[in-house]
C-alpha cells in the first residue's frame, strides 16, 4: 500500500437519527487495489459508500480521497462535486435512468466531462465491453433486463472516467452468467486501466476471489480485515459468509 | 365549427404552456404548486404594467414577464420550498407551503392591484377573415394568431431545451432518480432551482399572453390552477406529452363546450366528464414521470 492512500477512512462514525449506522470505522484503499466490503445485511457496508461519496455526512471521523478531506464534521464536499475529481459509484439497485435511452443512461455518466472527442471513445470502449448495450441504445433503460442495467450502470459509471470506482451489491438479484461477465470486467478494469475498486457485497465469495483485501463489517464495525487469500481460510468467515 | 375549432387550438396551446410548467414543477420536486395560477396572473401583470401602462414593445415586456416569474421561482424554491422538503418527511408540508404562497400572492395582487379587470391594447391590429362567417368562414385577430404562435413556439424551445441541452439533461435526471442524477455529477439544488424557475416563467408567459385576450384581475389565479390540475390529471402528472395533450384536450373542450353550453354548464362536464375519466385512469393518460 502506498504512502497516501487513494481512500481512507478514519474513526468514520455515521447515523440514520438515532440509528448508529457505523461506529470508529477505519478502511483504508491503496491506488490500483480491489478493496472487498463483507457483511450481513445491515453490517454498514453500503453506509461506508455513503460516507465515501458525501451522500450522507459523518457523525464522527473524517474520509480522506487522495488525502483530500472530504467528508468530516467540518467539511463535507457536496457528492455530485466528487465525480468530477474521479469517484464514481455503481449504487445498489442500479438506479438507471428509466425513461431514458441506453445511450442517454451513459452519457449521463460523463455528465461532468467537457472533452468530446474523449466521451465518444469511451463510449465506444464502454459498447465494446457490453456489446449488449450497443444493441439496446435506443431501448429505454426500463425495458432492459437486471443484469443488463447492471451493464449499463457499470458502463455509466465508466464513463465518469473515475480512477476510484465504487460499487454495491453489483451481483445482487442478477443471474449467474451476468455475474460472470460483469466479474470479468471488474477484473479487466482494475488490472487494464488501473482503476481502484472499493466492492461492497454479499456474495463474500466474490468479492474475496476478486480483492486482495477485504474488511468484514459486522454491526457497524470493522470486526475482521486482512488480505483476502488469509479471510477465505478464517474460520470465522468461512462459517458465516462463505457458507462452511 | 372550425372558427371553434381554431378557438381551442388557440386556447389549448397557452392552456398547455401553463400545464408544462405546472407538471415540470412536481416532475423534479414531487410538489404541487398551487400557486401556479397566481405565478399566471402576476404574468399579466407584468405585461400589463410594462405593456399597457408604459408603452413597453410587447417582445420586450413579454420575455420581462417570463424572467420576472422566473426570480420569484428562485426565491419561492430558494426560501420557501427546500427548507421545507429538506426537514419534512410528510408530502402534506410542502403542500400546504404551496397553498400559503397561493395566498400570499394572491392577497398581495389584490393590494398591489386591487380587484379590476385590467387589459391591454392589441399587439397587433388587423384580423383574418377566411371564408363567410356566416357560412362556417373563420375570423382570427392578428394579436390571436401571434399569442398561439408565440405559446407553441414557447413549447417547442422548451422540449428542445430538455432533450437536447446539458441543464435539460440534468432536468430529466433530477426527475427520474435525484440520488443517481446526483452520483453523475449533477448539482440538485442548483437544477431543482432551475425547474422551479422554468415551472413559473412558462406560467408568466402564459399569463402575458392571455392578458392580451382576456385581460387580468387578481383573483384570475385559483381559476388557472383548477384548470392547470384538470390539464395534469388527465395527461398523468409529471409527464412532458401528457401535459401538452391535456392543455389541447381542455382547449378544445372549452371551446366546444362555450359554443354549445351555456357558460356555467361547460366545465360542470368537464368536471364530470374528468371524475369519470380518472375512476378508470387515475394515472391519467401516461402516468409515469417526466421523461
Amino acid at each position: 500500500m502506498s504512502e497516501t492512500p487513494h481512500l481512507e477512512l478514519k474513526n468514520v462514525s455515521l447515523r440514520y437519527g438515532e440509528v448508529r449506522a457505523l461506529e470508529d470505522v477505519s478502511i483504508r484503499v491503496g491506488r490500483g487495489q480491489v478493496v472487498a466490503l463483507i457483511g450481513a445485511n445491515g453490517a454498514g457496508k453500503s453506509s461506508v459508500l455513503r460516507a465515501v461519496t458525501g451522500l450522507r455526512k459523518v457523525a464522527a471521523g473524517e474520509v480522506r480521497i487522495d488525502g483530500n478531506q472530504t467528508n468530516s464534521l467540518q467539511h463535507q464536499q457536496p457528492a455530485h462535486a466528487l465525480v468530477a475529481q474521479g469517484v464514481a459509484m455503481v449504487p445498489e439497485g442500479r438506479h438507471i435512468f428509466p425513461y431514458m435511452s441506453i445511450k442517454d443512461n451513459l452519457l449521463m455518466g460523463a455528465y461532468s466531462r467537457k472533452d468530446k472527442a474523449g466521451i465518444a471513445s469511451d463510449l465506444e470502449r464502454v459498447c465494446e465491453r457490453f456489446p449488449l448495450l450497443k444493441q439496446r441504445f435506443q431501448q429505454q433503460g426500463s425495458s432492459l433486463s437486471g443484469g443488463e442495467q447492471q451493464m449499463v450502470a457499470i458502463g455509466r459509471a465508466l464513463m465518469a472516467k473515475p480512477r476510484l470506482l465504487l460499487l454495491d451489491e453489483p451481483s445482487l438479484g442478477i443471474a449467474p452468467q451476468i455475474i460472470r461477465i460483469i466479474a470479468r470486467s471488474l477484473i479487466e478494469i482494475n488490472t487494464k486501466e488501473g482503476i481502484t475498486i472499493v466492492l461492497v457485497e454479499q456474495n463474500s465469495r466474490m468479492a474475496l476471489a476478486l480483492s486482495s483485501y477485504a474488511y468484514v463489517l459486522e454491526t457497524g464495525h470493522v470486526a475482521l480485515e486482512g488480505p483476502s487469500s488469509e479471510l477465505m481460510t478464517n474460520e470465522h468467515v468461512k462459517r458465516l459468509y462463505l457458507g462452511a | 365549427m372550425l372558427q371553434v375549432l381554431i378557438n381551442g387550438a388557440l386556447l389549448g396551446a397557452v392552456y398547455a404552456l401553463i400545464a408544462l410548467g405546472l407538471t415540470m414543477v412536481f416532475s423534479i420536486m414531487r410538489v404541487v404548486n398551487f400557486a401556479h395560477g397566481q405565478m399566471y396572473m402576476l404574468g399579466g401583470f407584468v405585461v400589463y404594467y410594462l405593456y399597457g401602462q408604459y408603452g413597453l414593445p410587447f417582445y420586450l415586456a413579454l420575455p420581462a414577464a417570463g424572467i420576472v416569474l422566473g426570480l420569484i421561482g428562485v426565491a419561492f424554491n430558494r426560501f420557501f420550498f427546500q427548507p421545507v422538503l429538506a426537514t419534512s418527511t410528510r408530502e402534506e408540508n410542502s403542500m400546504l407551503m404551496a397553498v400559503g404562497t397561493a395566498l400570499l400572492l394572491e392577497n398581495l395582487a389584490l393590494t398591489l392591484f386591487g380587484e379590476k379587470q385590467r387589459g391591454v391594447p392589441e399587439v397587433v391590429e388587423g384580423i383574418f377573415i377566411w371564408g363567410d362567417v356566416a357560412e362556417g368562414g373563420v375570423v382570427l385577430t392578428y394579436s390571436n394568431m401571434l399569442v398561439m404562435g408565440v405559446a407553441v413556439l414557447a413549447i417547442v424551445a422548451l422540449l428542445g431545451f430538455v432533450q437536447y441541452t446539458r441543464p435539460g439533461r440534468a432536468l430529466r435526471a433530477v426527475a427520474q432518480d435525484k440520488e443517481a442524477a446526483c452520483l453523475q455529477g449533477v448539482d440538485v439544488k442548483t437544477t431543482t432551482t432551475l425547474g422551479f424557475a422554468i415551472g413559473a416563467a412558462l406560467a408568466g408567459i402564459a399569463g402575458g399572453l392571455l392578458v392580451t385576450i382576456y385581460g387580468v384581475n387578481a383573483g384570475v389565479g385559483s381559476n388557472i390552477s383548477t384548470k392547470a390540475f384538470i390539464m395534469v390529471m388527465i395527461g398523468g402528472a409529471g409527464v412532458t406529452k401528457g401535459a401538452i395533450l391535456g392543455g389541447l384536450l381542455l382547449g378544445f373542450a372549452e371551446a366546444i363546450g362555450y359554443d354549445i353550453f351555456p357558460g356555467s354548464v361547460t366545465y360542470l362536464i368537464i368536471f364530470v366528464a374528468m371524475i369519470i375519466f380518472l375512476l378508470f385512469k387515475p394515472n391519467g393518460m401516461f402516468g409515469k414521470p417526466w421523461g
